[in-house]
């Protein structure tokens, strides 16, 4: 198991669509990436660029139009909905749903490789520096990451110390805008992105000189 | 073995998670807290722990015996007591009389139990000690309703020792309490630690360092921290913040 990579979204492609006989295009996500190592892995990108649709896809309750999730070599869609979440798990900001769209009955499909999840997807996780609980919560990031599992940490960065956080703790980073993924080895090589800049704005601007 | 186990305990309402994984183990004559972020399933937790859900996947283990799934009252007979987060006083009888109720031999006698409790020195005796535990000595005929609120918190947890568990659960003790109660608070736990062994949930990082021998941190209904409070304190972010303490 452990030669396949961890996550391999295999040019997946999630379309919406609205309308019967004339169909047009409302959104098109497009995502194909292999990571093989542990490690944390910092999304980024403004509101409706489908992030959290990209999550779903990665967890498997969400269904591409085409294309394939390996999570450590198995194809999380043929896994039985009641164990996906043992291989992928989606939290929420604060509370966890799994939900999962279903096509077959789980008889018909596989049971899951593993017991506690190897890819952890983080979905704007709530920071607050009054409470304290962040020191906990990136403890816990990288605990993950050294027992071998992923951590995908998705922020919408608002705060100079959200970027800090993502910098401190992130080895490579996820750009998303309109559908469109890229990837960017380095934090440096993340802010050497025009859109990136331009989408973080004023948070940026003292920093990156 | 500790003397309170738990083991990959999980609970699910329809679709939403609220425990993922907890394992979790409390030491006899110990404080144990538990800390955690708003959401993060503390309360949950706290109710799989004592009886009041069963888990979906997991188990619970007291003294050796597995008690999962068993009910709150069985639980409560093996030497399990636990307080709630919303007061649950009689406000119209006393603070000896609230002890007194709760005592196992005047519960087992089962009711009518008002009408000799004047006679019934011993009851009377056993629930007057039980207040001077709680350091409420002296306000034995005060009704419940005219005890200020963490008197009344005191007194709950008087309730629960009534029962002599081997085990008290106090459900986030200092919510609603302000500082001055809550110093007072600390002290009593401190006092009767000698003579229970104690599992605290609560938000208040600082309440939780100042008593707890160990400590475990949930969120997203996992235990993503755990330590002596020295260990969890060294922590930038933790220096950095309020403890949890409401501004």
């Amino acid at each position: 198991m452990t030669s396949q990579p961890l996550l391999h979204v295999d040019q997946v492609h999630k379309t919406y669509s609205r309308g019967v006989f004339n169909k047009q295009v409302t959104f098109d996500l497009q995502a194909d990436f292999t990571i093989h190592e542990p490690g944390i892995v910092g999304v980024m990108g403004p509101n409706g660029s489908g992030k959290t649709t990209l999550f779903e896809l990665i967890t498997g309750s969400n269904n591409p139009t085409a294309g394939q999730v390996l999570v450590c070599g198995q194809d999380i869609h043929q896994v039985r909905s009641d164990q996906r979440d043992r291989l992928a798990i989606h939290y929420h900001q604060s509370y966890q749903v799994r939900h999962f769209r279903k096509r077959r009955p789980n008889f018909m499909l596989q049971p899951s490789h593993t017991d506690y999840p190897m890819v952890h997807l983080f979905d704007e996780p709530q920071f607050n520096t009054q409470d304290g609980y962040i020191g906990f919560m990136l403890d816990f990031f990288r605990r993950l990451r050294d027992e071998g599992r992923l951590v995908v940490l998705c922020v919408h960065p608002n705060e100079p110390f959200h970027l800090q956080i993502m910098q401190e703790i992130c080895e490579r980073y996820i750009f998303v805008q309109h559908g469109r993924l890229s990837l960017a080895p380095t934090y440096d090589g993340l802010l050497a992105n025009p859109d990136v800049t331009a989408y973080l704005g004023d948070l940026v601007g003292g920093q990156a000189a | 073995m500790a003397l309170f186990e738990a083991h990959h305990l999980h609970k699910r309402f329809a679709d939403q998670v609220v425990l993922e994984d907890i394992t979790l183990s409390f030491e006899e004559n110990q404080i144990s807290g538990i800390m955690g972020p708003n959401g993060a399933g503390k309360t949950t937790c706290f109710n799989v722990l004592t009886g009041r859900f069963k888990p979906d996947r997991g188990q619970v283990r007291f003294d050796g015996q597995d008690i999962t799934g068993l009910p709150p009252r069985k639980i409560a007979g093996k030497g399990i007591a636990r307080s709630f987060q919303m007061m649950n006083l009689f406000d119209e009888y006393t603070a000896l009389e609230n002890i007194v109720l709760a005592l196992p031999e005047v519960r087992a006698r089962g009711f009518s139990v008002l009408h000799d409790l004047s006679n019934d020195s011993g009851a009377q005796d056993r629930g007057a000690q039980v207040l001077a535990r709680i350091g409420l000595a002296g306000r034995e005929h005060a009704l419940a309703s005219d005890l200020s609120y963490g008197q009344r918190r005191a007194l709950e947890i008087g309730i629960a020792l009534a029962a002599e568990p081997r085990m008290l659960f106090l459900d986030e003790p200092t919510s609603g309490l302000g500082m001055d109660a809550t110093a007072i608070l600390a002290e009593l736990i401190g006092e009767i630690r000698k003579s229970v062994s104690i599992v605290i949930i609560e938000h208040d990082m600082r309440f939780l360092f100042d008593l707890a021998d160990t400590i475990a941190v949930i969120h997203w209904g996992q235990v993503i921290a755990q330590g002596g409070p020295d260990e969890l304190r060294d922590n930038e972010w933790v220096r950095a913040s309020n403890l949890g303490a409401l501004a």
